[in-house]
């Protein structure tokens, strides 16, 4: 029998299966109750056992990288030890009521207190507070849930994650729930582990329970699970589990292979190496980037710092920031941080910023030093302490450097900050390696000269292209014209692999171009060492630059050169592009 | 008594994580702590419960009043009033470079 539901979390399984239900209702006899001492004890020990284990798990979680559902789950630690509960629940035991009975009564209400809400994010805690209650009882009760005796597919109606999380590894094959969304914690947990999941598939229980009853329990003993399709087939009969092997053997080759890809470093057919880093804009991409393979960070934006609040960052919060991220990637991943990127376009509301006619010709980035260089020093003082900290040399970026009077102007925010530091006393990195982003078409023009003064250039493909064709990246009606591919955006970038070389600096590209498989196979043959993108591009990239060599990009990118237009380019890449998609 | 008004501008409002920071960060005073939203009216509550505060309904934008009385009110409030501001947790929306 086929259901369908909606795909949550990718792949395929075939197992027997394993039925969770929530115990609402447990079938164990209460404990006896004596007295409202007693009662007390029962309920607060039972109250902190279960506090402490959703701790443990949480903990669990968060080591495989399920930091959203770690944080569900130190939530529901604080529940099972929450005053409207717990004293809730004894006030209510002192009735007469079993301790059993009061904590699910009172569980009920303030759930019911939750689910009225209309917000939906914290009416879906409801669910939380009735499934630490089922743990407080079961902790109560001295029972467990019973977990799966071999690798099954969990079917329930919900499954909360705190259940979840308490599955041995490997016993779950995938998740198919007649309830919930794909955007589920079980789904997203599902994905964490890496296993198929299917949600909102109506009449699932009822189906399996019909099922049941109509043939042996052998017969029974399996469900394929599609997290592709969104399929659940109960007890599969010998055709549909020949096309579902058949299915699950070739996605098992392709995550092998993209997964082999990964731990390689980056590099053509005929073995030149190209670092492959990645754009994150928050601490919190720092776990996504490295499982993606990244061999460092590109391009901190540290906007997320600076935006949407009324004082600036101070320096502690700025150092905790950097630090997290230092500390995730190490000292064998470097990360390149950019100096705030704000003013013109961007509304700051402290830095009392006037209205410009052309904000992306106006004062922003290491423009607004001039006026106002505390904000930038207290930035780079919070990157020197930070990497002090973890023990890595950290990169800075300047944005929007367009004359040789800027790179000094960033040469001195450095020398400042680093002077400060050493006069408070404070650790400080013992130096940091300072290059620019090449966006403006001085900084091209003067490339050779920058190169000079500089440790490192980052091309931003994005603001580069918008200027060097006078047209402004925000308008719809000049689309057009933003193709990074253009001839005159590949012209320049070659001029700055020249000038680049010259001193003897790496070129990274940090704009969408990089990951963008046509533009990246364009930048590797113009000469480009490293290539930033976000983590999602990078497997779509290696993809691509494993499968050519460096005499066929070189080739591409020499007629990619000589093309009038990026239309032209984009034919001249199609055939190598071809050939890694197949 | 001390108290403060704040507003809340998590995106996501006083959802589980920040509320759960909000919640400990009033649960490591000794002082008794209540907190309303008067945004959308109705009584005061517990702020050492998280389920009190979850029942708060708090969403991004609306405007809380938090009081605290004991020895250490001064500090709560103004623990509590760094933990707002800085987002508890969470980075304020941020926006793409």
């Amino acid at each position: 029998m086929r259901l369908t539901g909606l795909p949550a979390a990718p792949g395929l399984a075939i197992g027997p299966v394993w039925r969770y239900q929530a115990a609402n209702a447990p079938p164990a006899v209460p404990p006896p109750v004596n007295d409202a001492t007693t009662t007390r004890a029962i309920i607060g020990a039972a109250s902190a056992g279960a506090a402490a284990e959703l701790e443990v798990l949480a903990a669990g979680l968060r080591a495989r990288g399920a930091t959203e559902e770690a944080g569900i789950l130190d939530a529901q630690a604080l529940m099972a030890v929450d005053p409207s509960l717990i004293d809730g629940a004894i006030e209510l035991a002192a009735t007469g009521v079993t301790p059993l009975d009061a904590l699910h009564v009172t569980a009920r209400r303030l759930a019911g207190v939750l689910a009225a809400l209309d917000d939906p994010l914290l009416a879906a805690r409801s669910a939380d507070v009735l499934d630490v209650a089922d743990r407080i009882a079961r902790s109560m009760l001295g029972i467990r849930v019973d977990p799966p005796r071999r690798p099954s597919i969990a079917v329930a109606d919900d499954l909360p994650p705190s259940v979840a999380a308490e599955l041995p590894v490997g016993s779950l094959l995938g998740i198919a729930l007649e309830g919930g969304t794909p955007t589920a914690h079980a789904a997203i947990l599902a994905r964490a582990l890496g296993v198929p999941a299917v949600v909102g598939v109506t009449g699932l229980l009822a189906a399996l329970d019909a099922t049941a009853l109509n043939l042996d329990a052998a017969d029974l003993s399996e469900v394929a699970l599609d997290g592709e399709r969104g399929e659940v087939v109960i007890a599969p009969d010998a055709v549909e589990r020949v096309g579902f092997t058949e299915r699950l053997v070739a996605i098992g080759a392709r995550r092998a292979r993209d997964a082999a890809l990964r731990v390689k470093p980056l590099a053509t057919a005929d073995g030149h190496r190209i670092r492959l880093i990645a754009n994150i804009g928050s601490p919190r991409d720092s776990a996504r980037a490295i499982a993606a393979g990244a061999e460092g960070v590109g391009l901190l934006r540290t906007e997320f710092l600076f935006m949407e609040r009324s004082r600036p960052p101070t320096e502690d919060e700025q150092t905790a920031a950097y630090g997290d991220i230092f500390e995730a990637f190490g000292a064998g991943r470097p990360v390149v941080v950019r100096l705030a990127d704000i003013g013109g376009d961007k509304s700051i509301p402290y830095l009392e910023l006037a209205a410009e006619a052309n904000p992306f010709l106006g004062v922003r980035a290491i423009r607004l030093a001039y006026r106002s260089p505390d904000l930038l020093v207290t930035q780079i003082r919070a990157i020197s302490r930070a990497a002090a900290r973890a023990g890595v040399v950290p990169h800075v970026m300047a944005p929007m450097v367009a004359t040789i009077a800027d790179v000094e102007l960033f040469r001195a925010l450095v020398a400042t900050a680093q002077a400060g530091l050493a006069a408070d006393g404070a650790p400080s990195a013992e130096r940091l390696i300072c290059g620019m982003m090449v966006e403006v078409p001085s900084a091209v023009i003067f490339a050779r000269e920058f190169a000079r003064r500089m440790e490192f250039f980052s091309i931003g493909t994005n603001d580069l292209t918008q200027y060097l064709l006078a047209a402004d990246r925000t308008n719809a009606a000049l689309a057009h014209l933003q193709d990074p591919l253009h001839p005159v955006v590949l012209r320049s970038i070659a001029s700055v692999v020249a000038g680049a070389a010259e001193a003897r600096i790496p070129v990274a590209v940090c704009g969408e171009m990089a990951g963008d498989p046509a533009g990246a196979l364009v930048l590797v043959g113009l000469g480009v060492d490293e290539l930033s993108v976000e983590p999602n591009a990078m497997d779509r990239i290696r993809a691509a630059i494993g499968s050519t060599s460096t005499a066929e990009l070189r080739s591409v990118a020499a007629t990619a050169l000589t093309a009038e237009d990026a239309t032209a380019v984009r034919a001249a890449v199609r055939p190598l592009l071809e050939r890694s998609a197949g | 008594m001390t108290s403060i008004e704040l507003e809340i501008r998590n995106p996501s409002g006083l959802h589980a994580r920040p509320a759960a920071l909000f919640v400990r960060t009033a649960g490591a005073h000794r002082s008794r702590i209540r907190i309303a939203n008067l945004t959308r009216g109705g009584q005061d509550v517990d702020a050492k419960s998280l389920l009190g505060v979850l029942g708060l309904g708090i969403s991004s934008g609306h405007r809380i009043a938090v009081s605290a009385e004991g020895e250490d009110e001064t500090d709560a409030i103004e623990a509590l009033r760094r933990a707002v501001n800085d987002g508890l947790g969470e980075s304020l929306d941020p926006v793409g470079g």
